[in-house]
């Protein structure tokens, strides 16, 4: 046998070696994990049961008939009656009064949330569709271009309709 | 070794060399076979070790968690997922005498001194009893159930043959509260009575205990009607007292209650003695309660179209026996009056009107004629008569007697007439919105408009005014039916019923009140009869029990009374 047979056969012998102990350190790893994986599981179990127990014993603590015991010792809570509930905000608004004469003007401040829906555009009747509003009336909307950016979105508008209504 | 000897032949000659040169050869290739093979199989051994994991072994680890976390016995909760009933992990007291393992007596100390020791900790426990089974040297329970405190200190005791193993057991969180739906579990886990019985191969189903069971019940309504109906009944001190709240569209059963109670936590035979359940097992002749179904069958008929049309009052002689009133209501009464002032005579003769074919056709719709339906195992069945009825018979059954129902057979048929007509099984298992029972037609849904509007005049007017709480439109008749005994019905022994449902403008629950014999005592103002005893239950349980249910108070709200509300005059007169 040749040295370099020789040295090649040492070679094999120390793959499998290799091989080998790869094998038993990835064995090794895998039961490592496995049994980690098995102890939390218990400690899942473990916890899992007190929770069940710490439970079971607060809710049989706080059950029914102790609750109605202490209420009837300690508390003397009643069922509620029909003044206490408040069905919707008309019956909230019943029980405000009028408003007298000579009082302050009460103070009225309007807001819009969102996006408004879109303005019906001005069509022409003879091609049916939309006019270029600047052809029309070009002096307004320079006029209302600019007064939204002064004042903020939609306050002037919403403001014309509650003054046109008192 | 073989290379040894190539080299002592190698200088032999060209032959030679070929010879060796091919066994060398040969050798090579067998050992490169050699371990080609090893791989191979160590290849093999790898795969088919993959293969049997996957295959042969199933998951350990998952399976041990998925078992441990499943319950021995599935848990019961109620409506709004309150646990009522589930297997809880328990300590036991178990004697061990080979615990030692030491050849000499199982315990340290003498039999006599760890007795007296347990007796310190278990202060009900029989000492002797106890001494003489430490000292007879057999393993047994000790006790079945000890609480982790008392545990402790059973350890501290020292006794390596006292131990302590964990056992599930099946333990109910409210205590007596909703014993009689619930039912009790015994030593070999198999359910009794309630719903631990009717649901026991669900509970112990290994694929389908992990789920808990919704029950219909909702725990606050059952406590307040326990507490109410326990309060009533010690008030006059009657020997026993049924009750049960029902949703009038689905037929769920909310809450369901018998006293007295016993404790599933503690069967005994004190238990034992109370099992009986006197809403679904336990027939009565539930007497005036009756009174509004009679008239709704003769509305429906068409027999009643008038209600202003006057019965007469007198009593009423029939077939050698003379049916009368409590006491004298006048010459004639009206429909209304009838309902109101409780009149059997005037309901005979809204009998006698209809026909007794046709009565007995309506009672057996309202399913009178057999058990009651509801899952719970034991139910009565009722005192029905076969045959065509009499006409005597058919005039006691409208006013209640001669016809024997358990409450949760009146529950059902006031739930039928005042839901619009539709008579549907009780059920004690939770239904999903829209899932409930069609249900059978047993009244015009006209018939039940009506009949909201005369129960609702009892509350306001008659026997019932005592139920009506305020702003939560009860409407509700009182039934006082005598005890039948040896040789007659028994004067001083009663049943009193009250039957409401509310709120009367679009009914939702019906609420049965039942007491057995109650005395006449100063709570309910020297009186037997339901208007003093069962209308104030009901009266007290629905403001408690309306807001938990979505029905809020309302005094701005009412049934129209104004059509009917002349025929009685301005207040209805005497109750």
């Amino acid at each position: 046998m040749t040295p370099h047979s020789r040295i090649r056969r040492m070679g094999w012998f120390a793959a499998l070696a290799v091989c080998a102990l790869l094998y038993l350190t990835l064995h090794l790893k895998v039961h490592a994990v496995r049994s980690e994986v098995i102890r939390s599981e218990r400690q899942i179990v473990a916890l899992e049961q007190q929770k069940l127990l710490l439970e079971t014993e607060f809710q049989t603590r706080s059950n029914q008939l102790q609750l109605e015991e202490w209420n009837r010792v300690d508390f003397g809570y009643t069922a509620p009656t029909a003044a206490q509930f408040l069905e919707n905000e008309r019956q909230l608004a019943s029980f405000g009064s009028p408003r007298a004469p000579g009082a302050p003007e009460p103070i009225r401040v309007a807001s819009a949330s969102g996006e408004a829906p879109a303005y019906p555009k001005l069509v022409s009747p003879l091609t049916g569709k939309p006019i270029d509003e600047e052809l029309v009336e070009p002096e307004r909307r320079a006029n209302l271009s600019g007064v939204r950016l002064a004042e903020g979105t939609m306050r002037i508008p919403l403001g014309a309709v509650i003054g046109s209504s008192q | 070794m073989n290379s040894f000897a190539v080299q002592v032949q190698v200088p032999t000659g060209r032959i030679r060399l070929a010879d060796v040169r091919r066994r060398a050869l040969l050798v090579a290739q067998l050992r490169v076979l050699l371990i080609g093979a090893m791989f191979a199989a160590l290849a093999a051994g790898a795969l088919l070790r993959i293969a049997y994991l996957g295959l042969v072994q199933p998951a350990p680890a998952e399976r041990s968690m998925a078992q441990a976390l499943l319950p021995s016995r599935g848990e019961i909760t109620d409506r709004n997922g309150l646990p009522l009933a589930r297997a809880f992990p328990a300590y036991a007291l178990w004697y061990n005498p080979g615990a030692m393992d030491d050849g000499g007596p199982p315990l340290v100390r003498s039999p006599k001194e760890v007795a007296a020791a347990l007796k310190a900790i278990f202060p009900d426990v029989d000492e002797f009893a106890l001494a003489r089974q430490l000292a007879s040297g057999k393993a047994g329970y000790l006790r079945r159930r000890v609480l982790p405190e008392d545990a402790n200190k059973v350890y501290a005791i020292g006794e390596l043959a006292l131990e302590l193993p964990r056992e599930t057991d099946r333990h109910y969180p409210q205590g007596t509260m909703a014993a009689h739906v619930l039912g009790y579990v015994d030593e070999d886990g198999l359910g009794h009575v309630g719903m631990e019985a009717a649901l026991d191969d669900r509970l112990r189903d290994p694929a389908r205990r992990g789920e808990p069971v919704a029950l219909s019940i909702d725990a606050r309504v059952q406590g307040a009607l326990e507490d109410e109906l326990k309060r009533g009944m010690l008030a006059v001190d009657a020997v026993g007292a049924a009750g049960i709240v029902l949703d009038v569209d689905t037929g769920e059963v909310l809450a369901l209650a018998s006293l007295p109670e016993f404790d599933p936590n503690k069967m005994d035979a004190e238990g034992q003695k109370y099992v009986f359940n006197k809403v679904t097992n336990q027939v009565y002749e539930l007497g005036s309660t009756f009174k509004p179904l009679t008239v709704a069958a003769a509305i429906d008929a068409g027999t009643v179209t008038d209600l202003s049309h006057r019965y007469s009052a007198r009593p009423f002689p029939i077939g050698g026996f003379t049916i009368s009133d409590s006491h004298d209501l006048g010459a004639s009464l009206n429909v209304p009056e009838i309902l109101i002032h409780s009149s059997n005579v005037g309901t005979a003769h809204v009998v006698d009107e209809l026909g007794a074919a046709r009565l007995k056709q309506v009672m057996a719709d309202l399913g009178m004629n057999e058990r009651p339906y509801i899952e719970l195992p034991a139910r009565g069945f009722p005192i029905w008569a076969s045959g065509d009825w009499p006409r005597l018979r058919a005039m006691t059954v409208g006013y209640g007697h001669g016809i024997a129902v358990t409450p949760l057979h009146l529950a059902s048929a006031y739930a039928a007439m005042v839901n619009g007509g539709i008579w549907r099984p009780a059920t004690l298992q939770r239904v999903e919105p829209g899932q409930a029972n069609r249900g059978r037609r047993v009244f015009r849904a006209s018939t039940s408009a009506r009949m909201n509007q005369l129960l609702r005049m009892i509350a306001v007017y008659g026997t019932g005014r005592n139920a009506n709480a305020p702003g939560f439109r009860v409407g509700g008749k009182t039934g006082s039916a005598e005890k039948p005994g040896s040789g007659g019905y028994n004067k001083s022994s009663l049943v009193s019923t009250f039957a409401a449902a509310f709120p009367m403008d679009r009914p939702r629950y019906v609420v049965i009140a039942m007491l057995d014999e109650p005395k006449a005592v100063a709570a309910s103002s020297f009186q037997r009869t339901a208007a003093w005893n069962t209308a104030p239950i009901v009266g007290r349980l629905v403001p408690r029990i309306g807001p938990l249910l979505g029905v809020l108070p309302d005094e701005t709200r009412d049934i129209d009374l104004s059509d009917l509300q002349p025929l009685v005059g301005d207040d209805g007169s005497e109750g």
